[in-house]
C-alpha cells in the first residue's frame, strides 16, 4: 500500500482532489467492496466539477450495491467509468438517486441521449403499467406507487441525459440535444401521469383532453429543472355535455399535475405552470378549442400571441391537440398588425437595452445584465418586428431562430455567431447549477467552493477564467444587441467587414419604424449620408452609429435628433477631436443624441459653437461655473482687449457659452430649474459689468481724461433682481449715477447718460454672439424718465412721486454692476421705501386693484389664461405678488424677508409666521413648477413670447416632461400643473387680495 | 376584427340596420349622438369616428377640436323605438383624443377612476337608483306644461294611455336590457318612478343615460311628454333619483355587520360620515341645475339638511330598515340626487366623498330621529343638521374650494363645471320673472 500511496496522493491532487488523505482512505474502501482495483480513478476525475463529492458518492454507491446484493452492476460498468465519475462530481441530487437505486446504473452503459429521448414515451408508460400502444393509455399502477413508478423511471433516463452532458468533452455543442431531450422526457411524465390519472378517473373516456405545452418545453429548448408550462383543452366524447367533459378534465388535470409536482418518497420532478392559460390565474384551468379560439379572437395581449408562438401539443389526444393548434395559430401574427405594437416593441427594446441590474443580478445566469433573458429578448424582438412580413422567422427554438435571422440577413453572421455561443454557454451553466441539488435555481453560487465546482462542471479549470469567460459574454451580449438590432440598419456601404448585413429597405423601414421614427425614408438617408465614403469621420461614425439610433429613439423627436446629429457632423467635418471624443468617451455620444433629439435650443446653441460638445464627456465641464470663477475670467479678457469692441465680443461670447453649458447640464438633468436661473442670472451679473467697465473707459478715453467726474451703478429689477432669469430672458435694469462733488452737474448727467446708453449698446448691438438684451422701462417715471437718473434725484422721486408699484417693483432691486459704495448708498435709499414702516390702506388698494387690472388687460387675446404660467391664475405672477405682499408689510421687522429671491422670501415668512406653512407648500410648488415648465419651454426652443403658454399638443407636452425629467404623460403634466395652479389661486386669493368668501360670477 | 366587432357587423346586415349611432355623453350629462352609415362601421372600429369636440359641452378646450369617438362594440344594441324594418342600433363610445389618450372630459373616464380608486381599497361599488319623471301633454310653447293625469287624460280613456305608457316603456326598457320595476308615483299629478335594478356604478351609469332616452321616446310614440326635469310644476313634489348604494368586498356586503345599531359596519358608518361632510361641495354636481335648488328646497320630502337617519324621510342619508337573513342587501339611500344629474359624474363624487370618510376614518354623528323640517332653525343649528347650499350659486362656491370634487372629476372637468355653472346662474339672475312683474310690477 505504501508504496502506491504517495504518487497517488500527489496524482489526485494534480486533478483537483482537495483532500486526497480521505479520497484514498474511500477508494481503498472500494477496492475493498468490489474486490478489485481502481487504478484509472485519477484519469476518469480530471475534468469532474468535484472529485472528492464523486469519490464519496462513489463509495456509498458501492456499499448501497453490495448491500443490495447487485455489485454486478457496477462492476458492469467498465468502459463508463468518465460518465459514473462525472455524473457523481456534477450531481449530488442525481448521485444520492443512483445510491438509493443502484439497480438503474445499466443506463449508464447502453444507448445515448437520443435513444434515451426517443423512448421516453413508451419507457414511462410501461412503467406505471400502461400499454405505450393504446390510442388513450390507462395505468395499471395507482397512488403513490404508480407516482413514484413514473419518477424513477424518469430519473432513470435523467441520469443518462446528465451523465453524457457531464463527461461530454465539448458542452456546448451537446446542448441542443440535451435541451431537447429534457423536452421530450418531460413530454413523456405529462403523458405517463395523465396515465394514471386516468386509472383513478373511471369517466375518463367522456372527455378528449390534450396537453399543450408553452414555453421552453413547448419549443423544446428545456433546463433540467424548471417550471414546465402548459395549458390544457379538452372536447367532449360523443354524446357528452360540454361541461360533462370539462369538468372530467379538470378532475384528470389535478390529477396528472400531482403525480409531477406533489411530495412523495421519490422527490417531485417539477412545478407545472397553467398561468399562461386565458385569463391567466383567475381563468377557467381547461377550456374547449372554441373557448380558446373566442378568447384570443377577442381578450388577449400581444404578448400571449408570443407566448403562442411556442405552443405544441405534448399529451393526451392528438387530435385534439391538432385542433388547438389549428384554431390559434393562424391568429399568432395578425397580431403584429393590432394597435400598440410599436409601444410594445419599444417597451421590450426598452427592457433589453434598460435591464438594471438588482442586488442579486450580479450573481444572475438568467436576469442580470447580458443575460439569457437579454439574448432571448434581443432575439424576439427582431422576430416580432420583422416576423410581420416574413413567415420564416416565425420559428420556436431560440437557437434555430438566430440561425433564420442570420441566414435571411437580419443580422450579420459574426454577431449571430458570437450570440448563438454565448446563449449556449449561458445555458450549460444555467444547465450546471441546476444539476447539482437538481433545483431550480439561475444562481452562479456565491462561496469559493460552489464557483470551483460550476467553473470545472463547466471545463473551466480555473474559477478566474470562468469569471472572465462570464463577464465578456455578459458584455458581449449587451454589445451583440445593438450590433444586431442596429448595425444592420446601416447601408451596404456602410459595412465593416464582409460578415455583416445591411438590411434592404424595406426591413429597415420596418425596424426603424418599430422603435419611433416617424419618418424612416428620412431616417435612412440621414443613416446612409453619415455612414457612406472613406472619409475618417465615416468610419468612426459608422462605428457610433447604431447604438446611437437606439439613443435618439429615447428622445422625444428621433427624427429630429438623426437630422441634427447629421448636420452636426458635416459641420465639424474632420474634425479630430470631435471624432475622438464621440469613439473615446463613454458617455459623449449618448448625451449628444439626448441633447439633439430633446432640446432644439441647445441643439441651434451646438451648431453655433460645436467645440462646445466636449463637455459632454465630463460631468465636471457640465457642472456651472461659479461666480467667482466667471468674474476672474471676465476680468482676464478686459485687461487683455485692447480694443473694446473685442472685450465685449468675448464676453458676449463667454455669456453664450454658459447658457449652452447650463442648457446641456438642464436638459440631461444635471441640475434643477432654480440653479439653472440662478447660473443664467450670474452669467448676465458679470457681462454687464464687463460692459460697464468697457463703457466707462471709453468714456473717459473719449473725455481725455483719467477717470469720470461721477459714479454709476447697475440695478437688476424684475425677475433679473429676482435671479430668476430663464434662457431667453431680457434684463430688467436701471442706471443710477452720482455725481463728483466738485463736478459739473449738468456735465456729469450728461456723460453718464452716454455711458448708460453705451453699455445697452455694446450688450445688444448685432454681432457674433447672442445679444442680452436689456429693459429699462422699470426706472423711475418708466420710458420718460432719463436713462441714467442721479441718486439724489432717485431720492427725491422715491421720497415724493413715486406710486406704490414703483416701492413693489424695488423689492426686486438687487445691484449688480458699478461703484461698490454708490451701490450700498442706493440699497441705503431705498430700503425704507421697499420696506416702509406701515403698508397704507390706500396702498394696499392699489396694489391689489393693480393686481386685479394686470389680470384681465396683460394676458394675451385668445388664449386661455390658466395655461399661461406667468400671468394666469395660480401662475408665477400670482405667487411674486403674494410674497411680495407679505415683504412690504413685514421686512421692516423681519429681516429674512428683506430678499428678491421669492423661494427665500417664502421660507423666511413661514420661520416669521407670518405665512402659513401649509399656504407656502402650496405656493412654491406652483411657482416652482410653473418656473420648472417655463423653462423647458425655453430649452424646447419656444420663441421668446411663447415660453408663458403650457402648449395643448399632447406630444409636445410629453417632450416637456422628457426634460423635466419625470414620467408623466401628456394628460398628466396638464393636470398636475392645473392642480397646483388651481391650489396656489386660492392660496393667493386669501393672502394677498383678503378674500374669505369669493362672490360668485 | 375582433369576433365582437364582427359580430356587429353581421347584425347590422341581418337586420337590415340603416344607421349606426353612437352614443357618449358630454359633461352635463346630455347624451350626444353620433349617426353613421353601416359602411363606415368597419372603419370606426379600426380608427375611430373624429368629430368635432368643440361643439360638445366640456368635451375639449376650444382649441384643441379634434376628438375620436371609439365604439365599444359590446355595447351594440339595436334601438326598439325605431321600429323594425328600417332599424337603427347604438353603441356606446370612449372618447380620445387625436393622440389614443383617453380623453380626461369623458364622464365615464371619471367615474371609472373614481371606481378605480374604490377598487384599489377592495372594493366594488354597487348602486341602484330610483328615477322620477313627469309625463306631460305634448308641450305647447308660451302655455304651462299639462301633466297627463290631471288634464283628465286617464279619465277619459279608463287606464288607457297610462298603461300603454307603462306598458310600451317596460318592453322597451327590457328588450334593451334593462329590466325595471315600474310604480305609479301617488304625490304628484302624472309623476312617475322607475327603479333600476342594483349593478354596479358603471353599469348603472351607462342604464340611467340609455333609460332616459328610451323614456322619452316611448313618450313621443305614446304621444305625450316625459320630462326629468327636478321641479318642473311649483306646487307638486320634484324628480329626485334617491340611489341606494354599497360597497362589496369581493361577494361581501362590507356595509353589513350583524348585531351592530342598525347592523352598520365600521365601513359603512364611515362611508355615511364621509358622504354627509362632503354633501355641501358636491351638490353642485348632483344637483346641477338652477332648477335642481326648487326640489331640494321644496319642503316635502325633500332632503335639505345634512344629516341621516334609519327610515328618517326627511334625512340626506336614509338607512332601510334591515330585514333578518338580508345582509347582502344592507346599503343605504342618499336622498338629494335628482334625475337630471350627469350619472357618471354625480356617482363618481358620491363614491369619492364615502371613501374619504373611509380613509380618513371620520367618525359618524348622531342619527336623527325627528322630521328635520319640524324643527325650528335654532334646534337644527343646535343639534348640527347644517343646510345643503340653497342655490346653485351657493353651491358652485362651495364647490370650488373643494379639494375633493377637484381630484374626482380632474381639472379640466372641474374648471368646465365651475365655468358652465357660473354662465347659467348669471343667465338666471338676468331674467326678470313672471314672479316680478306680477308681484312689483304694478306697486313700484
Amino acid at each position: 500500500m505504501a508504496s502506491r500511496q504517495a504518487p497517488t496522493a500527489a496524482l489526485l491532487r494534480k486533478v483537483g482532489v482537495s483532500d486526497p488523505a480521505q479520497a484514498i482512505e474511500a477508494l481503498t474502501a472500494v477496492e475493498g467492496i468490489c474486490g478489485t482495483t481502481v487504478v484509472e480513478v485519477p484519469e476518469s476525475l480530471a475534468g469532474v466539477a468535484d472529485p472528492d463529492l464523486a469519490i464519496g458518492q462513489l463509495l456509498r454507491l458501492a456499499e448501497s450495491a453490495r448491500d443490495q446484493g447487485l455489485l454486478d452492476s457496477l462492476s458492469a460498468l467498465a468502459g463508463a467509468e468518465a460518465r459514473l465519475a462525472a455524473l457523481l462530481g456534477g450531481s449530488s441530487a442525481l448521485g444520492d438517486f443512483l445510491v438509493l437505486h443502484p439497480e438503474v446504473l445499466s443506463v449508464l452503459v447502453d444507448g445515448g441521449i437520443d435513444d434515451i429521448a426517443a423512448g421516453a414515451r413508451a419507457g414511462l408508460l410501461q412503467a406505471v403499467g400502461a400499454d405505450p400502444e393504446a390510442a388513450c393509455p390507462v395505468a395499471s399502477l395507482t397512488g403513490t406507487e404508480g407516482i413514484d413508478a413514473l419518477r424513477v423511471e424518469y430519473r432513470r433516463r435523467i441520469v443518462r441525459i446528465a451523465a453524457e452532458d457531464l463527461a461530454a468533452a465539448n458542452p456546448l455543442q451537446v446542448f441542443p440535444r440535451v435541451s431537447e431531450a429534457l423536452a421530450d422526457l418531460a413530454q413523456a411524465a405529462l403523458e405517463a401521469g395523465l396515465a394514471l390519472a386516468r386509472a383513478d378517473e373511471p369517466r375518463h373516456v367522456e372527455t378528449r383532453l390534450a396537453i399543450i405545452a408553452m414555453g421552453k418545453c413547448g419549443a423544446r429548448e428545456l433546463n433540467y429543472v424548471s417550471d414546465v408550462d402548459v395549458v390544457y383543452v379538452a372536447e367532449p366524447a360523443e354524446g357528452v355535455e360540454d361541461a360533462q367533459s370539462i369538468a372530467i378534465a379538470t378532475r384528470l388535470v389535478h390529477a396528472t399535475v400531482r403525480a409531477c409536482d406533489r411530495a412523495s418518497a421519490e422527490p417531485a420532478l417539477w412545478v407545472v405552470d397553467a398561468n399562461l392559460r386565458p385569463e391567466g390565474k383567475d381563468g377557467a384551468l381547461v377550456r374547449n378549442v372554441e373557448s380558446h379560439r373566442a378568447y384570443y379572437e377577442r381578450w388577449a395581449h400581444t404578448w400571449e400571441f408570443q407566448a403562442l408562438l411556442k405552443a405544441r401539443p405534448v399529451a393526451g389526444d392528438i387530435e385534439v391537440g391538432r385542433a388547438y393548434m389549428d384554431a390559434v395559430s393562424p391568429m399568432v401574427w395578425t397580431a403584429s398588425q393590432r394597435e400598440g405594437f410599436i409601444e410594445e416593441a419599444q417597451a421590450m427594446r426598452r427592457r433589453v437595452e434598460e435591464n438594471v441590474p438588482t442586488a442579486e443580478a450580479e450573481w444572475q445566469i438568467k436576469l442580470g445584465p447580458g443575460g439569457l433573458r437579454d439574448v432571448e429578448f434581443t432575439i424576439q424582438l427582431l422576430q416580432l418586428v420583422h416576423g410581420r412580413t416574413d413567415e420564416s422567422l416565425r420559428v420556436a427554438p431560440t437557437l434555430q431562430a438566430l440561425g433564420v435571422l442570420r441566414d435571411k440577413g437580419y443580422v450579420g453572421r459574426p454577431q449571430a455567431s458570437r450570440m448563438d455561443e454565448a446563449y449556449r454557454q449561458l445555458r450549460v451553466w444555467e444547465h450546471r447549477v441546476q444539476l447539482d441539488r437538481m433545483r431550480r435555481t439561475h444562481l452562479v453560487p456565491n462561496t469559493e467552493e460552489g464557483l470551483r465546482r460550476l467553473a470545472r462542471a463547466s471545463g473551466f479549470p480555473e474559477v478566474e477564467g470562468f469569471l472572465e469567460a462570464w463577464h465578456e459574454i455578459r458584455r458581449d451580449v449587451r454589445a451583440m444587441h445593438l450590433e444586431m438590432f442596429y448595425r444592420p440598419l446601416l447601408p451596404v456601404l456602410a459595412r465593416l467587414s464582409a460578415g455583416e448585413v445591411a438590411l434592404d429597405p424595406e426591413a429597415a423601414r420596418e425596424r426603424l419604424a418599430s422603435i419611433g421614427y416617424l419618418d424612416p425614408d428620412a431616417a435612412q438617408r440621414h443613416i446612409a449620408a453619415l455612414t457612406e465614403g472613406v472619409s475618417r469621420r465615416a468610419l468612426i461614425q459608422r462605428q457610433l452609429l447604431p447604438a446611437m439610433i437606439g439613443w435618439f429613439a429615447n428622445g422625444a423627436e428621433p427624427d429630429t435628433g438623426l437630422l441634427a446629429f447629421r448636420t452636426l457632423s458635416e459641420h465639424l467635418g474632420d474634425v479630430s477631436w470631435y471624432l475622438k471624443l464621440l469613439r473615446d468617451s463613454a458617455v459623449a455620444a449618448e448625451r449628444l443624441a439626448r441633447l439633439l433629439s430633446t432640446s432644439p435650443y441647445v441643439t441651434q446653441s451646438l451648431l453655433a459653437s460645436a467645440e462646445d460638445v466636449t463637455w459632454l464627456d465630463s460631468d465636471e465641464d457640465l457642472a456651472p461655473r461659479a461666480l467667482d470663477r466667471l468674474t476672474e475670467e471676465a476680468d482676464a479678457i478686459l485687461s487683455r482687449a485692447d480694443a473694446p469692441d473685442q472685450a465685449i465680443a468675448s464676453l458676449r461670447g463667454l455669456r453664450r457659452r454658459e447658457l449652452a453649458r447650463t442648457a446641456a447640464a438642464d436638459v440631461l438633468t444635471r441640475l434643477d430649474t432654480v440653479e439653472a436661473a440662478c447660473t443664467v442670472t450670474h452669467v448676465a451679473d458679470v457681462v454687464i459689468e464687463g460692459a460697464l467697465r468697457v463703457a466707462m473707459a471709453e468714456q473717459a478715453r473719449a473725455g481725455g481724461s483719467e477717470r469720470l467726474p461721477f459714479r454709476l451703478a447697475v440695478v437688476a429689477l424684475g425677475r433679473y433682481g429676482g435671479m430668476e432669469m430663464s434662457y431667453p430672458s431680457d434684463a430688467d435694469v436701471m442706471f443710477v449715477y452720482e455725481a463728483d462733488d466738485e463736478a459739473d452737474r449738468v456735465e456729469a448727467d450728461r456723460q453718464a447718460q452716454q455711458v448708460a446708453a453705451e453699455v445697452r449698446r455694446l450688450l445688444q448691438a448685432a454681432g457674433q454672439h447672442p445679444p442680452l438684451e436689456t429693459d429699462a422701462d422699470l426706472r423711475p417715471e418708466g420710458k420718460n424718465g432719463p436713462l441714467a437718473r442721479s441718486l439724489a434725484s432717485c431720492a427725491e422721486y422715491y421720497g415724493k412721486w413715486s406710486e406704490p408699484w414703483e416701492a413693489q417693483a424695488l423689492l426686486r432691486a438687487r445691484p449688480v454692476a458699478g461703484d461698490p459704495g454708490l451701490c450700498e448708498r442706493f440699497v441705503e435709499l431705498i430700503d425704507p421705501v421697499r420696506y416702509p414702516e406701515a403698508l397704507t390702506e390706500a396702498a394696499l388698494k392699489q396694489m391689489r386693484t393693480l393686481k386685479a387690472r394686470m389680470e384681465s388687460e396683460r394676458l394675451p387675446r385668445g388664449i386661455d389664461p390658466k395655461r399661461h404660467v406667468k400671468l394666469g391664475p395660480g401662475g408665477l405672477s400670482d405667487v411674486e405678488w403674494t410674497v411680495q405682499l407679505l415683504q412690504m408689510r413685514h421686512a421692516k421687522d423681519v429681516k429674512g424677508l428683506r430678499t428678491t429671491l421669492t423661494l427665500e422670501a417664502l421660507n423666511a415668512a413661514v420661520r416669521a409666521k407670518v405665512l402659513d406653512r401649509k399656504d407656502a407648500t402650496v405656493l412654491e410648488e406652483a411657482w416652482r413648477l410653473a418656473t420648472r415648465v417655463r423653462g423647458a419651454m425655453a430649452l424646447r426652443g419656444y420663441p421668446k413670447d411663447k415660453t408663458n403658454i403650457l402648449p395643448h399638443d399632447a406630444r409636445e407636452l410629453r417632450a416637456l416632461t422628457a426634460i423635466l425629467g419625470e414620467d408623466w404623460s401628456a394628460s398628466e403634466l396638464d393636470d398636475r400643473y392645473s392642480r397646483a395652479a388651481r391650489r396656489a389661486r386660492s392660496v393667493m386669493e386669501r393672502v394677498f387680495y383678503g378674500w374669505e368668501n369669493k362672490e360668485a360670477g | 376584427m375582433d369576433k365582437q366587432q364582427e359580430f356587429v357587423l353581421r347584425s347590422v346586415e341581418e337586420r337590415d340596420i340603416r344607421f349606426i349611432r353612437l352614443w357618449f355623453t358630454d359633461v352635463l350629462g346630455v347624451l350626444k349622438s353620433v349617426a353613421i352609415a353601416p359602411a363606415e362601421l368597419e372603419n370606426a372600429f379600426e380608427e375611430g369616428i373624429g368629430f368635432d369636440g368643440s361643439a360638445i359641452e366640456g368635451l375639449t378646450r376650444v382649441y384643441e377640436a379634434d376628438m375620436i369617438a371609439q365604439p365599444d362594440p359590446t355595447t351594440f344594441q339595436i334601438l326598439p323605438w325605431q321600429g323594425d324594418v328600417r332599424g337603427a342600433a347604438r353603441m356606446f363610445c370612449d372618447i380620445q383624443t387625436p393622440e389614443g389618450e383617453p380623453s380626461m372630459a369623458d364622464p365615464r373616464q371619471v367615474l371609472k377612476r373614481a371606481l378605480d380608486k374604490a377598487s384599489a381599497l377592495g372594493f366594488t361599488f354597487y348602486t341602484h337608483p330610483e328615477i322620477e319623471f313627469y309625463l306631460f301633454e305634448p308641450l305647447v310653447p308660451g302655455k304651462p306644461p299639462k301633466p297627463v293625469d290631471s288634464a283628465g287624460y286617464f279619465d277619459n280613456v279608463p287606464r288607457g294611455a297610462a298603461h300603454n305608457f307603462r306598458r310600451a316603456a317596460i318592453t322597451t326598457l327590457e328588450s334593451m336590457g334593462i329590466s325595471v320595476e315600474f310604480s305609479h308615483h301617488e304625490a304628484g299629478p302624472g309623476q312617475n318612478e322607475i327603479d333600476l335594478r342594483y349593478a354596479d356604478a358603471l353599469a348603472t351609469a351607462d342604464n340611467i343615460m340609455t333609460f332616459k332616452m328610451a323614456i322619452k321616446e316611448v313618450a313621443i310614440e305614446q304621444g305625450v311628454f316625459a320630462s326629468f326635469m327636478p321641479k318642473p310644476l311649483p306646487d307638486a313634489p320634484g324628480s329626485g333619483m334617491h340611489t341606494h348604494m354599497s360597497l362589496f368586498e369581493g361577494d361581501r356586503n362590507a356595509f353589513f355587520e350583524a348585531g351592530a345599531p342598525f347592523q352598520l359596519s365600521k365601513v359603512a358608518k364611515s362611508f355615511i360620515a364621509g358622504l354627509l361632510k362632503h354633501a355641501p361641495e358636491i351638490t353642485a354636481v348632483t344637483n346641477q341645475y338652477v332648477n335642481s335648488y326648487k326640489r331640494l328646497w321644496g319642503g316635502a320630502e325633500a332632503p335639505s339638511f345634512v344629516c341621516w337617519g334609519s327610515n328618517n324621510r326627511s334625512a340626506l342619508v336614509r338607512v332601510p330598515i334591515y330585514k333578518p337573513g338580508k345582509g347582502q342587501s344592507s346599503r343605504i339611500e342618499y336622498r338629494a340626487l335628482d334625475s337630471a344629474a350627469n350619472p357618471y359624474l354625480a356617482l363618481a363624487v358620491i363614491l369619492a366623498a364615502g371613501l374619504k370618510g373611509i380613509t380618513e376614518e371620520y367618525p359618524l354623528p348622531e342619527h336623527a330621529e325627528d322630521d328635520v323640517w319640524e324643527l325650528s332653525p335654532a334646534e337644527r343649528r343646535a343639534l348640527g343638521y347644517e343646510p345643503l347650499p340653497w342655490s346653485l350659486a351657493d353651491a358652485i362656491n362651495v364647490m370650488e374650494k373643494s379639494e375633493l370634487v377637484a381630484e374626482t372629476l380632474g381639472e379640466q372637468v372641474f374648471q368646465f363645471l365651475l365655468r358652465n355653472k357660473r354662465s347659467e346662474w348669471e343667465g338666471y339672475r338676468y331674467q326678470v320673472t313672471p314672479y316680478e312683474i306680477q308681484r312689483f310690477l304694478p306697486v313700484l
